[in-house]
């Protein structure tokens, strides 16, 4: 028996996101606590006629692998690795994991080894994915780690994020094309747009975005997704902004984070609790203290804040801003080993002005 | 929490029968329900210092590929496989289902279709391992699919399983070694021998083992072991074979399998149940009627017969015999799509001569 909704989950990543096509090379990446959609998946390629091949992790290993890789281990990159990322067509991660805070007490010292050793293949994978080569997606299955950071029954969980991915709807795929052509209108409008003000209660912060480029984000990278963004002009960024999420990284929190820019730059950072952590992520190098995303959330399907940035980002009636490296295809220009997403609530009279003009009141788009 | 157990069979596992090394990259392949050993193998690895990649399988995607795959997928073969097979030096492979008949009633011309495909990388792993630059075990992890088999419980297996391994020993790589010195005896002298000759209950069979070569297995291809093999020259049986375990072939099985020789050659085969299959398996080509293997299972922690070749084959005072393939090793020669083990009990009269003088009785050797 197959659980339909995952099913119709597996026909949305597989016919949309990737639209994976005959004899396409599918590398299904995922925990194993997401096995149930990975099953769905791997049909739904065959039956696109796509060649899938599954990599699924082993709940512990990574632990394991930071438990007791020595230098010449942390440092080590699989050739195999590197083969996959030179012949596979495309990409699905499928996030899903028994425990989410199971790397809290790991060296950052080794994790950061491991990162550098890994950058060349990285870049490789970017450079694919850049030349067009590589369509890629990253989904998340409604697990119990998940559910428990979201503060919620598995059975709540479930339904939250398969409505955040449309899958409650008649023909998801049609409703992604849907606000595909909405999103394409707001972003269309945006590009020409030189100066954004973002105004609500304890934030007033402005910034110029003449000649970036504002991005589609339908659904085909992020499921779900629905939200538009760019980054903005580096050293434009003016004012105070107050984040009412507590903004998370690293399996870390930090609330009530209030930052000021001044040409811009951070020139201060308050948070009511993790502040230390805060300083230290914006210490991290020069570009930690640029914005280098500014984006809007439209997906109204997800209204609660679950401590998951796939979904917080995408909170229909929010803005987030991130801290850090921006994305070339939005034009930015900043770069940073961070990309701190934090997200701002603008449901209770928050506005938004382009040039001056309202565009965006309580949380909707007043554009025609 | 670890499982003590798990820890010790990985240890064997990874120190003994591949013996990993600083710098190695090894495969660790199974299915995501042997997860506890598969944490474990990873676990000694990287204590080797070397380069685990883990190759987790889901259950129910290989009947799933059957069931759906067109002709271009059952024939592709997925380049990163090929790569690896390429620049694996060690592989250690976990056998665990879900379900042992999973596949029971997948269209065999399809499975041969996928078979022909992936030949290729069959062949490279065994040439790379032939030519010692890569090193493979296999084991199995007791699962209820396989307790179900056996018809124990899973506390009954794991203790059958763990024990047929000599994990219950203080050192195991130890009494494997113990194991590898003693058999090594038997086979430098069954190496000087000629003519072998099988009688027990219903069989009287003779063979000529000359010029060929005893195996000594002994824990480093397969966990649990215990078990010397040779290829009998091909034209040389001679005589009737009554096998007294059922035998078992991609999920089917055969009961009472008599079988009777003429120059090497399988002239006459019964079975009180699935006669049609056994016919139809000896049919399967020109090597199918020939004897690739004899062999003599040594590893005497194993008394039960449990329906799962890895571990019948090895019942210390049982022989059993490959109709098909032989192992190259052996300097046996017969060409054949299968290699098919049939099991038979020599604990009750059984006794083997060579060149005339006798060497085995009532399952045990006497030399």
């Amino acid at each position: 028996m197959t659980d339909p909704r995952y099913e119709k989950l597996a026909k949305v990543l597989v016919d949309y996101c990737l639209d994976v096509q005959k004899k396409d090379l599918v590398l299904i990446r995922a925990g194993l606590p997401a096995a149930p959609l990975v099953r769905e998946v791997y049909r739904e390629v065959l039956l696109a006629g796509g060649h899938p091949m599954t990599r699924v992790a082993l709940p512990g290993a990574t632990e394991i692998f930071f438990g007791h890789a020595k230098k010449h281990q942390l440092e080590f990159v699989s050739p195999v690795a590197e083969h996959e990322v030179d012949k596979i067509d495309k990409l699905l991660a499928i996030r899903g994991t028994e425990n989410t805070k199971s790397l809290t007490n790991v060296d950052p010292a080794k994790q950061t080894a491991v990162a550098r050793a890994q950058s060349d293949l990285r870049q490789r994978y970017q450079d694919r994915v850049a030349a067009g080569e590589i369509s890629w997606c990253v989904t998340q299955f409604p697990c119990n780690a998940s559910a428990q950071d979201a503060e919620m029954s598995l059975e709540e969980y479930e339904d939250f994020v398969l409505r955040a991915c449309l899958v409650h709807k008649k023909d998801p795929v049609a409703a992604w094309k849907g606000i595909k052509r909405k999103q394409a209108k707001l972003c269309r409008y945006l590009n020409d747009v030189g100066k954004i003000r973002i105004v609500k209660e304890g934030t007033d912060i402005s910034m110029l975005v003449k000649g970036r480029t504002w991005i589609n984000s339908d659904g085909r990278n992020n499921m779900p997704s629905g939200e538009i963004f760019t980054g903005p002009i580096e050293d434009s960024v003016e004012g105070t902004v107050a984040f009412t999420f507590p903004a998370c990284y690293g399996g870390r929190e930090v609330h009530d984070v209030r930052l000021t820019f001044k040409k811009g730059k951070v020139v201060k950072a308050r948070a009511s609790k993790g502040e230390d952590f805060l300083r230290s992520m914006l210490d991290t190098d020069e570009g930690a203290r640029f914005v280098g995303e500014i984006a809007v959330g439209t997906n109204y399907a997800v209204e609660k804040f679950t401590k998951n940035t796939l979904f917080d980002e995408k909170i229909g009636g929010t803005i987030h801003m991130a801290v850090g490296s921006s994305y070339p295809k939005s034009g930015g220009k900043n770069k940073s080993a961070i990309h701190w997403d934090m997200v701002a609530d603008m449901r209770d009279g928050g506005k938004i002005y382009a040039d001056g003009k309202v565009i965006y009141k309580d949380g909707q788009f007043t554009l025609g | 929490m670890r499982d003590p157990r798990y820890a010790k069979l990985a240890g064997v596992l990874v120190n003994y029968s591949v013996a990993v090394e600083k710098g190695d990259l090894v495969a660790i392949q199974g299915s995501a329900i042997a997860e506890p050993l598969l944490a474990e193998i990873y676990r000694a690895v990287l204590e080797a210092g070397a380069h685990p990649i883990l190759r987790v399988q889901l259950p129910g995607l290989t009947e799933m590929f059957f069931k759906l795959a067109k002709q271009h997928q059952l024939k592709y073969v997925n380049p990163v496989a090929e790569f690896e097979i390429e620049n694996l030096d060690k592989v250690i492979s976990l056998w665990a289902d879900s379900n042992t008949k999973s596949l029971a009633n997948v269209d065999s011309k399809r499975q041969a279709v996928r078979s022909k495909a992936t030949s290729k990388l069959f062949m490279r792993f065994m040439q790379r391992e032939s030519a010692g630059d890569l090193k493979w075990v296999g084991t199995q992890f007791p699962c209820n699919a396989s307790a179900q088999d056996a018809e124990m419980s899973l506390e009954e297996y794991e203790d059958f399983v763990l024990k047929a391994c000599m994990l219950h020993l203080k050192d195991p790589i130890a009494a494997w070694k113990r194991v590898h010195g003693k058999q090594k005896k038997i086979c430098r002298q069954l190496n000087e021998r000629k003519k072998i000759r099988v009688v027990a209950e219903g069989t009287d069979l003779t063979m000529s083992v000359e010029g060929r070569t005893w195996v000594n297995c002994d824990g480093t291809a397969n966990m649990p072991d215990g078990e010397i093999f040779t290829g009998p020259v091909e034209d040389s049986m001679e005589g009737t074979v009554s096998f007294s375990f059922p035998a078992f072939y991609s999920g089917r099985e055969a009961d009472g399998v008599k079988l009777t020789f003429k120059k090497g050659k399988v002239v006459k085969a019964t079975a009180s149940k699935n006669e049609d299959f056994l016919h139809a398996m000896l049919d399967s080509d020109d090597g199918a009627r020939r004897v690739g293997e004899f062999a003599i299972g040594t590893n005497y922690s194993i008394q039960k017969f449990t329906k799962n070749t890895l571990f019948d084959e090895k019942i210390g005072g049982t022989f059993h015999m490959a109709l098909g393939a032989s192992i190259p090793e052996s300097g046996g020669k017969n060409e054949s799509g299968i290699h098919w083990d049939i099991v038979n009990d020599m604990r009750s009269g059984g006794k083997i001569y060579a060149d005339g003088k006798i060497i085995y009785k009532d399952g045990e050797f006497t030399i």
